[in-house]
Formats: C-alpha cells, sequence, structure tokens
C-alpha cells in the first residue's frame, strides 16, 4: 500500500477541528500532505450538515457567472464536487441514462469519481433527459451543469 | 505452524456489521458503508464475521432498499474470514413462523451465497424452535451456532440453562451461545453459570454474546474467558459499548492478560477504528459510549427504546402520568405470563398488557390475540405456567394447549409461492416473497451503486470534507496531486 503519512488519528483530530473550531480559514501541513480550509462567511462554528452536499450544489450556481443559459422551467443537475464525469457505472457498461431517457428523483444519472471514489449522482426530480451537456470522462467543477431534465408532474 | 503445547486460545466474532449498528445507528450501516474497509476487517484475526441478522435483513428491504441476498453474497465473497449469518429459527427474520419448508430453503441459501456458519436462536429457547434449522444447515453442509437468551427470573436458573444446553448438545449444534440481549448477565452470575454450561456442553466450543447496557459486560467476558468459554462476539470500538457490544480491542487485551493467545491484529483494528469513527462524523450518526452502571435495568428489564416509545404513545393519550403505575404493572404480567424473555415481540407483549390492566383499571379485562396464542403455546414451550388469574381471565383451558412442536402446524409454502412466481424464480427472489408483500420489493429491483474497495484516511478526510454544507473551499496537495473544491 502506498504511504501516505496521513493517519485516521490525524484525520480524527482535522475532523475535530473543523466540528469545534469557528474559523474562517484553516492550513494544514502534514509531512507531505497539505490541507487548505475556507468557511463560509458567518458560519463558525456552524453545525455539520451530513449526508449528500445538495446544499452546496445550491449555493454554487449564482457564483458561476459566466455558465449558458438553460429552458426555464428546466431542473438542472449539478456537480457537487470537483471530480471527473462518468455516464455508465462501470467502462465498456451501458450508461445510466441517455437523452430523452426518464429519470425518477432517486435515479443515478452519472458519477463523479473523486480520488477514485465514486459518487453516484441522483436526478432527484422526475422527469426526461433533455440534455448532457458534459462529455464522458471530462473533467468537471463544482457547479458545473451534467444533466438537463425537464420535469413531469407525479402522476402518468 | 505448529501450537505451543498449552497455549490457551481466546478467539472473536466481529459484529461491527450486524448488532454494532443495529444497537448504535438503528441498524442503518448499509453495504456501500463496509466495503471500502473489508479488507481490514479481513486482516483483523477475527475466527469468524457476523453479517446477517433478522433486523439486519428487515431495515435492508424496508428502509435502505437494499437487497440482503447481494450483501450476503457480497460480503461472503469478499472476505476470506467465515462469514456468520443469524437467524431467529423458526421465525427467520421476523416474528412469525415460517413452515419447515422456508427455513429449509433459507438454509440453502445461505450455503449458496457463501456462509459458514448459520446462528440461530429461540426467544423462548423452545429448541423444538431451532431443529429445522440446525438439521437443513447441517444438510447444506454449514456450521451450526445455537444461542440460549439469558433472562433474569426464578425460572430461568443454572439449571434451566445447563437443561438448554444439552438439549443443543443432543441436536448437534456445533458450537453453543449463551446471547444476552440487554445486557443483564453479571460477574457473579457468570461465575456459576458459566462453568455449569461449559461442563455440559462437552466438547461443544461456547460463545459469549452480551450487550453493555449495564456497563458491566467486559467482566462478564473476562469471567467467560477464565470459564473456558472459547470466543467472545464483539464489534470495533467507536461502534463498541453503549447497547452494543463490548470493544474487540479491550476484550482482547483483557484475554492476553489472562494468559490467553488471540490472532488480533493490533494495526488492522486501528484502522477499522479510524474509518468507522470518520463514517460516524460524515455520517451524523452516534459513537458507542460506555454505560454507567444503572441497577434499574434490572427491575423491569424492558429495553430502554420500548420505554421512550411508550411514553410517546401515552403522551399522545394524555396519560403520561400512568408510566410509573405500568412500569409496576410490567414485572407483575411478566409473572402471570410465565416468565417469557423482555425481547421482541415478547417485550412487547409484556408491556401492551401492563399498558391495558393499568389503564382500563381492571386487570386482563382485554387479553391481546397474540398475549393469548403466546399463552396457548403457539409460538413455543412457555418458562414456566402462567399464573390462574391470567389463564381464567383469558379462558384459556388444558384443552386450548399447544403441545407439538410450532413448525408443525404450519403447511408448506414453496409449493403455493412457485405456482404464483412461477417455476423459474430464483431461490433468493422466492423467499422474499415468503416474507414482504410485492410493493415492499419493487424498490429492490434498482441497481446497486458502484462500491469502493479501498479507502484511505486521505480519502475519508476528502469525503469528510465534502459532506460539511460550510465550507466554502478546500484545497488538498500531497504527492504531486493538487484538488481543490468551490462551494
Amino acid at each position: 500500500m502506498r504511504k501516505e503519512g496521513l493517519t485516521y488519528e490525524d484525520v480524527l483530530r482535522i475532523v475535530e477541528l473543523v466540528k469545534t473550531t469557528p474559523f474562517s480559514e484553516f492550513r494544514l501541513k502534514v509531512g507531505e500532505i497539505e490541507v487548505h480550509l475556507k468557511r463560509r462567511n458567518g458560519a463558525g462554528g456552524a453545525p455539520a450538515v451530513h449526508g449528500q452536499p445538495a446544499a452546496q450544489t445550491e449555493a454554487a450556481a449564482p457564483a458561476r457567472a459566466a455558465e449558458r443559459s438553460f429552458a426555464a422551467d428546466a431542473v438542472l443537475v449539478r456537480a457537487p464536487m470537483v471530480g471527473t464525469f462518468y455516464r455508465a457505472p462501470a467502462p465498456g457498461a451501458e450508461p445510466f441514462v441517455e437523452i430523452g431517457g426518464h429519470v425518477d428523483p432517486d435515479t443515478t444519472v452519472c458519477i463523479i469519481e473523486v480520488m477514485k471514489l465514486m459518487n453516484s449522482i441522483a436526478a432527484e426530480t422526475r422527469g426526461v433527459v433533455t440534455e448532457i451537456p458534459v462529455a464522458n470522462g471530462a473533467r468537471v467543477e463544482p457547479g458545473d451543469v451534467l444533466m438537463v431534465i425537464e420535469p413531469q408532474p407525479e402522476d402518468g | 505452524m505448529k501450537k505451543a503445547p498449552g497455549t490457551k486460545r481466546f478467539d472473536f466474532v466481529d459484529v461491527t456489521l450486524r448488532d454494532a449498528h443495529q444497537c448504535l445507528w438503528s441498524t442503518r450501516m448499509t453495504t456501500a458503508m463496509m466495503t471500502p474497509i473489508l479488507g481490514a476487517i479481513d486482516r483483523a484475526g477475527y475466527a469468524f464475521i457476523n453479517i446477517l441478522g433478522g433486523a439486519v435483513f428487515d431495515v435492508c428491504v424496508r428502509y435502505l432498499h437494499e437487497n440482503p441476498w447481494e450483501r450476503v453474497k457480497l460480503l461472503c465473497e469478499r472476505l476470506e474470514t467465515p462469514c456468520d449469518a443469524l437467524t431467529r429459527g423458526q421465525s427467520l427474520y421476523t416474528f412469525e413462523l415460517f413452515p419447515d419448508d422456508i427455513v429449509e430453503l433459507n438454509s440453502a441459501v445461505f450455503a449458496k451465497l457463501g456462509v459458514d456458519v448459520l446462528t440461530v436462536y429461540d426467544a423462548l429457547n423452545d429448541n423444538r424452535n431451532v431443529e429445522s434449522s440446525i438439521g437443513s444447515g447441517h444438510d447444506v453442509g454449514m456450521k451450526v451456532n445455537a444461542m440460549m437468551t439469558y433472562t433474569l427470573s426464578p425460572v430461568h436458573t443454572d439449571a434451566y440453562y445447563v437443561a438448554r444446553t444439552k438439549e443443543l448438545v443432543k441436536l448437534k449444534a456445533d458450537f453453543i451461545a449463551i446471547k444476552d440481549p440487554t445486557g443483564l448477565l453479571t460477574p457473579e452470575r457468570g461465575r456459576t453459570l458459566f462453568p455449569a454450561v461449559v461442563k455440559a456442553a462437552g466438547s461443544v466450543p461456547l460463545k459469549l454474546h452480551s450487550h453493555c447496557q449495564s456497563g458491566l459486560a467486559p467482566e462478564v467476558y473476562e469471567i467467560a474467558i477464565r470459564s473456558g468459554f472459547r470466543y467472545g462476539y464483539t464489534a470495533s470500538r467507536p461502534l463498541a459499548n453503549g447497547a452494543s457490544l463490548p470493544a474487540t480491542e479491550d476484550i482482547g487485551a483483557r484475554a492476553r492478560k489472562l494468559g490467553f493467545r488471540t490472532s488480533l491484529d493490533p494495526a488492522a483494528l486501528r484502522e477499522i477504528a479510524g474509518y468507522f469513527t470518520c463514517v460516524a462524523e460524515r455520517e451524523g450518526k452516534p459513537l458507542g459510549e460506555i454505560a454507567r452502571y444503572d441497577a434499574a435495568l434490572y427491575e423491569h428489564q424492558i429495553p430502554g427504546g420500548m420505554i421512550s416509545n411508550l411514553r410517546s404513545q401515552l403522551q399522545a393519550m394524555g396519560m403520561e402520568h400512568r408510566l410509573p403505575e405500568i412500569l409496576e404493572e410490567v414485572p407483575r404480567v411478566r409473572k402471570d405470563l410465565g416468565y417469557p424473555i423482555a425481547v421482541s415481540p415478547f417485550a412487547q407483549y409484556i408491556v401492551t398488557q401492563a399498558t391495558l390492566n393499568v389503564v382500563q383499571g381492571e386487570r386482563y379485562k382485554t387479553i391481546p390475540d397474540e398475549v393469548r396464542k403466546y399463552a396457548m403455546g403457539y409460538y413455543g414451550r412457555l418458562a414456566a405456567q402462567p399464573s390462574d388469574e391470567f389463564l381464567e381471565r383469558a379462558a384459556i383451558r388444558p384443552g386450548d394447549l399447544v403441545t407439538e412442536r410450532p413448525g408443525e402446524h404450519i403447511e408448506p409454502w414453496i409449493p403455493r409461492l412457485r405456482k404464483e412466481l412461477g417455476p423459474s424464480v430464483p431461490d433468493e427472489d422466492l423467499l422474499l416473497a415468503a416474507f414482504y408483500p410485492r410493493a415492499l420489493l419493487e424498490p429492490l429491483k434498482k441497481r446497486a451503486p458502484q462500491y469502493e474497495f479501498r479507502t484511505t484516511p486521505l480519502n475519508e478526510l476528502i469525503r469528510f470534507i465534502g459532506s460539511r454544507g460550510d465550507i466554502e473551499f478546500a484545497r488538498v496537495r500531497f504527492a504531486g496531486t493538487d484538488m481543490s473544491f468551490t462551494a
């Protein structure tokens, strides 16, 4: 196994600091590893938001100005983190969805890979995929639009 | 390797993937939370890894929408350490009784998926309810570990457990375990009970499975080790203690101090503990805390979760002030019912009957159907005769009593299910259809996520940072890689 220089004890110490100190900026260097964090304004010591970082996706939207426009009622699935965009669960496998495909809120539409960690991204809405603006295997930034979904009402 | 002569061993059964999160995380550990650390669990030196139990199976289906068979298959494939799966005997994963053909098919599916040890118990300690599991488990080549449930009552004496042990030896159990689901065992009781059971078990090795509600479990394990028990069920430290089982790290240290050899690998145990602490932080799950000794635990024996449930129900009816009266009625009802063990579903029977007795102002004015059926022996043999007062109010006459083995009075189900589902239905799907209504099984058809089979502390740090809503920028640099996140 590759030597990393960071142990679980170190990680838990960082976790504890992130949770308990009202920092606005945090820098740490352990061996060859450097961690640099900035906290949202006024969020010092705020309670953790657990689970999937959906809130981040929302917040990221206005921050990105140079974004093309989509249909007003379209629901946009955005990248919650930096990483590599994959349309299929494994190389050579069928894509999760195609344009024109129907999705439910819990349908996985793509994967964002970060450091070999696969993060399944759910549609979070019911509808039909009308556009997939990102190419398979492309690097994405937080807030990038991955899928455009035309919402459909609950009833069918 | 040749073992040093005269060296005594004590070995461990891991419950981190099963009972530990059942007790501390409401059974909500997903397969995706398990897979990254399976390699370390395999290296930790456990003799067995318990991967399934009634609640795990049920929560997989109802709440996690995971197919439990797929989890069992994946864990058995990935883990080289022998895997142990637990059922409630004739009730399998639920609290109703199933016919023998379903119990037998379940054993066959276990063996096919790679389960090495079938662990089985009956909440009444009526060993006729584990016969079909032991027999069918052996038929398909599994070892069978039969558990006896511990409780406190005037009839649950050492002699009572010795008699149950002898029954299990006769049924050819490969292991016998004492299961103490509410942490009622004390070192004092262990000093008489454990040697008696070890003696009665003869050459069959014993395992101890005791929870930590009273804070006494580590001492109780020490007595078990000294008395000749071969195995202890334990959990990784962050998921140990509290309502869970003791920490592997702690019991390992005690065993070594007593001069026993263990196969535990401290580096792997540290990695597992670090990983699960990170998962708890990311998912907002509690860590197990060492419980303080609480004498009240021994009075009513009702699990804490059930009391808080009852309190909120009484609150809704504006009768919260009757709770102390109800808790006083609980031991009387338990006695009237022949000392059922205060575990599901019998704990619910006791509490419901006690509540009715108090709220209606007259004892046994109303008797729920299940309580009556239980008292008639429908679910199995009672530990003691119900009181005359109860039998009279319930209008149970000697002719009403069920004396045959409970599995006996249920017709086979498989012919009907095969007819409904078609001849080519896989055994796994047939069993799920036997346990659950079809609508509950629909969500299980979704594709399983891509599982990660390795991780590092750095990965877990990044995943933690990613789970925080309050971090707007993160940059992590190491070994020529430079990553940044902006929210």
